[in-house]
């Protein structure tokens, strides 16, 4: 039992990395109703800023998440603004992108392939002044470095809430992904939304980078584990839903950990879609979207 | 000379050469390359079906081409059955498969049914990487099915001592299939495939469940892409999960019929005619200086023509064409 | 003459709001029934409902007779009720006459009739000059009348127009007089949501005018603006300014 009470704890650590790689995912889905399939390259490239600039500087990791999200945030703001929104304007008045969502394939490919290009393929570890350092919560051990990646995604998760809520900015951003005709109307544009909310997305998809590296391996392909797993989120919390995103990555960071006490690994990870296959037919909207969400 | 008579001729030319080509390029490494493009293309027009026609984004179709792989040899292997036969079973399972996809998905927004493919599809590559044996059926797990190599094969074990053949197996299917988009496309179905695809709530309107039009081309299509998996398996003999029904295959037809035109006849043709030889010859020549050099080149490729020709290089290729033959027609006339 | 729809007691909730309430209405076969009322008094809700949109949550709807609430758009098409939308939904990236055979193909499985029902229908609203131009490519009188097209290519017994007229310029509002008019003489009966005044004083045999989800009052048009509750209700203003 103390066994499985453990692998629940790493898992719901795991969960919160999940989590945090899908907030991003959502909160640009939410807006622009694009599946953004580079979101995995995105948090490589958080992963590799990460890696690069602990390794050059020697800094204390944790710095690190004063510097590379902004700069993520710049990243994703361009990206978005010079590759994705000449196709959405192509699209015009289509409901919904479908090609935009194969642009941002394009973009995962150019990313992580240039990344192979610079970088090689081996997997990547930088030791930091936490990497193995843990407490004891009773019986149990606590890495330090995925407790404090648990906070931040909880922090981040509510900040990216009350940012929402409270600025005028992140109205912006909910009159938009509620309509974004009437918002348009309203004087909000539309293209530069999306910039914001893309930018905000890389941004965050640099805050798990930077929590990540201390404790995890970073290589080209990284992002495709995560990738995978937050698409899955998504869908179990709901398109679009902040609480969501983080509920689902616990609930499949909880069942990778505690379903490997069990069984070999390459197992769970069938398991996760059996799950998400069988919340598919059960409840397709997921724990927070809306029924019929045209 | 009229522009049918033109479109016919030009027709019956192509299809001449491509009857033709095997004339000229004997090399069994270049017939291979051409083999593959026809595979290519030939998925490709299967997921335009509903990729195309129906305006959803399927990202999973590697699936199916691994349903049929798996049921026909499995049923060659061990219970004797022809693959010509198998093919037909491993049609039929992928499509009540594609089905029961689609249900659930159909009724939502586009994303949804786009992500679960993808789910469905990995979640089904994983399993059967972790099964050895499902009751009797030995499925080997990730080492994957060896099609033994017969002495004296006949047609009926659809396994043959050259490259000829599946040349023109695939040949053939590439132009049913083509044949059988076309026929559709402007007939009914087409209209409320289309019609569904880019304003359902119109469509229904207008007398169409559009949730049952898009399963239809969901089981078509996915019968389809199960034919060329039992394709596959006996032209190369061995497969294995990874490789069969892996993303990257349902990536690369999706991209295929994004940069040849989505949901025109021509488009996958086109875009497997400059993807395949660029894939080929890039992989061939760059990935030892640079790896992912290709895939790099790829993915700008991709990203540059969903910016400038969004609706890919069909339309103004056929544009060009327009104006060639009207060219034509005119000094045919004035002659 | 018998009623081609009756609408009896329907109601419809939207979580605590109450849309529509108790409503009773019924259109005559042949003829033109407006249903008015000032923004927001549910009349797209209405419309919504009879169409198969959404399924109420008190009521009856019977359509030749039949009880049709509940049944899909798709099943009431089927049936001979057809709709436009008020936002115009044209199948932008295809040709006018492409948008035209879809509807025309609910009662025939050729395409070669299709298209002939369909050039039939685009005649008889005058678009025929537009028919191989874009459906996005239109101006917006002509989207409006594209979106009538579609509807009448399914040969509709019932159509129900939602503010056609609106964006129209005042020779353009003529026109579309004209066209729904000429849509009764071929046997289709009209019910119509509008907002310009002029136009339902013009078309409609019969006014319906509902205010907060409940209906104030019935009659000729002529009545119905001499109605004491409409005018406070609504048309005071608008129909001077109208």
């Amino acid at each position: 039992m103390t066994a499985v009470i453990q692998a629940a704890l790493n898992g719901a650590m795991m969960g919160a990395m999940y989590g945090l790689t899908a907030l991003g995912l959502t909160l640009i889905f939410g807006v622009m109703k694009v599946v953004n399939f580079a979101h995995g390259s995105l948090l490589m490239v958080g992963m590799f800023s990460a890696y690069w600039l602990i390794r050059l500087t020697g800094i204390h990791p944790y710095l690190a998440l004063v510097i590379v999200p902004p700069v993520l945030f710049v990243f994703g703001y361009y990206l978005q603004n010079v590759v994705i929104k000449p196709v959405f304007k192509a699209e015009g008045q289509v409901r919904e992108p479908l090609t935009v969502i194969i642009v941002t394939t394009g973009v995962w490919y150019v990313l992580d392939n240039l990344a192979l290009m610079l970088f090689g393929a081996e997997y990547r570890t930088v030791r930091t002044a936490i990497s193995n350092k843990s407490f004891a919560l009773g019986e149990f051990i606590i890495s330090i470095p995925k407790f404090s990646g648990f906070v931040v995604a909880i922090a981040t998760a509510i900040g990216l809430a009350l940012f929402m809520r409270k600025t005028k900015t992140g109205k912006a951003l909910r009159a938009t992904s509620l309509d974004r005709e009437a918002a348009n109307l309203m004087g909000i544009d539309q293209y530069r939304i999306y910039n914001i909310a893309f930018g905000l997305g890389t941004a965050i998809a640099g805050i798990a980078g930077c929590v990540l590296i201390p404790f995890y391996y970073v290589y080209p392909s990284v992002g495709v584990v995560f990738d995978i797993r937050a698409f899955i989120i998504v869908v179990l919390g709901g398109l679009g839903s902040i609480p969501g995103a983080l509920l689902g990555g616990l609930v499949i960071g909880l069942i990778e950990s505690v379903f490997s006490q069990f069984m070999a690994s390459t197992w769970t990870e069938a398991i996760i879609y059996a799950i998400f296959l069988i919340i598919l037919f059960v409840k397709p909207s997921g724990f927070f979207g809306h029924k019929q969400d045209w | 000379m009229s522009r049918k008579q033109l479109d016919r001729i030009l027709l019956a030319v192509v299809a001449l050469a491509a009857f033709g080509l095997p004339l000229v390029v004997t090399s069994p490494t270049y017939l291979q390359i051409l083999i593959l493009l026809f595979f290519y293309a030939y998925l490709t027009t299967a997921w335009n079906l509903v990729g195309g026609f129906a305006g959803v984004l399927p990202l999973g179709h590697s699936v199916f081409v691994g349903i049929g792989a798996y049921t026909s040899s499995i049923l060659t292997l061990q219970y004797g059955v022809s693959p010509w036969i198998g093919m037909l079973v491993g049609g039929a399972i992928a499509a009540v498969i594609g089905v029961i996809i689609g249900l659930p998905t159909f009724r939502m927004r586009g994303a949804y049914f786009c992500l679960c493919t993808i789910a469905f599809a990995e979640g089904i590559r994983v399993m059967v990487e972790n099964i050895d044996t499902l009751g009797p059926l030995k499925i080997n797990g990730p080492r994957g099915l060896l099609v033994p190599l017969l002495k004296d094969p006949t047609f009926w074990d659809y396994q043959f001592m050259s490259k000829l053949p599946y040349y023109y197996i695939i040949l053939v299917l590439l132009i049913l299939v083509l044949a059988f988009t076309w026929f559709i496309s402007r007939s009914k179905v087409g209209y409320y495939l289309a019609a569904g695809g880019e304003e359902p709530e119109a469509a229904a309107a207008l007398g169409i469940n559009v949730a049952n039009y898009k399963l239809f081309a969901m089981a078509l299509s996915c019968f389809l892409t199960a034919l060329a998996g039992t394709f596959y398996a006996q032209l190369m003999l061995y497969f294995y999960p990874k490789g069969l029904m892996g993303l990257d295959l349902s990536f690369e037809i999706a991209f295929i019929a994004l940069i040849g035109g989505r949901g025109t006849i021509a488009g996958p043709v086109i875009g497997a005619l400059l993807l395949r030889p660029l894939n080929e010859f890039t992989r061939i020549y760059l990935s030892d200086m640079l790896p992912g050099l290709h895939l790099v080149i790829f993915g700008l490729i991709l990203i540059l023509v969903m910016i400038y020709l969004p609706k890919g290089l069909t339309a103004p290729l056929s544009a060009l064409y327009d104006r060639l033959a009207r060219k034509i027609t005119v000094q045919g006339e004035a002659k | 003459m018998s009623n081609i729809l009756e609408v009896t007691n329907l109601t419809k909730h939207f979580g605590g709001l109450t849309a529509v309430s108790s409503l009773d209405l019924h259109i005559k076969t042949g003829e033109i029934l407006a249903l008015i009322g000032p923004n927001g008094a549910g009349k797209s809700t209405v419309f919504n409902l009879v169409a198969g949109v959404f399924a109420p949550s008190e009521g009856v709807i019977k359509f030749a007779g039949q009880t049709i609430h509940g049944q899909k758009p798709w099943d009431l098409a089927r049936l001979g009720l057809a709709r436009t939308f008020q936002i115009v939904k044209p199948f932008a990236s295809k040709t006018v006459l492409y948008n035209v055979m879809v509807g025309a193909f609910l009662r025939t499985n050729s395409t070669h009739k299709a298209r002939e029902i369909a050039e039939d229908v685009l005649a008889t609203l005058q678009l025929d000059h537009t028919k191989d131009m874009l459906a996005g490519n239109l101006t917006i009188a002509d989207r409006k009348r594209l979106e009538i097209a579609k509807a009448l290519a399914t040969n509709p017994k019932l159509l129900l127009l939602d503010e056609v007229m609106a964006g129209l310029r005042p020779t353009e509002v003529d026109d579309m007089i004209g066209i729904i008019r000429g849509l009764r003489d071929r046997g289709v009966t009209v019910f119509v949501i509008e907002h310009i005044m002029r136009a339902v004083m013009a078309l409609s045999d019969r006014v319906v005018v509902i205010q907060f989800g409940q209906k104030i009052a019935e009659g000729s048009p002529e009545a119905v603006t001499k109605d004491e509750n409409v005018i406070k209700a609504y048309l005071g203003g608008e129909y001077d300014a109208a």
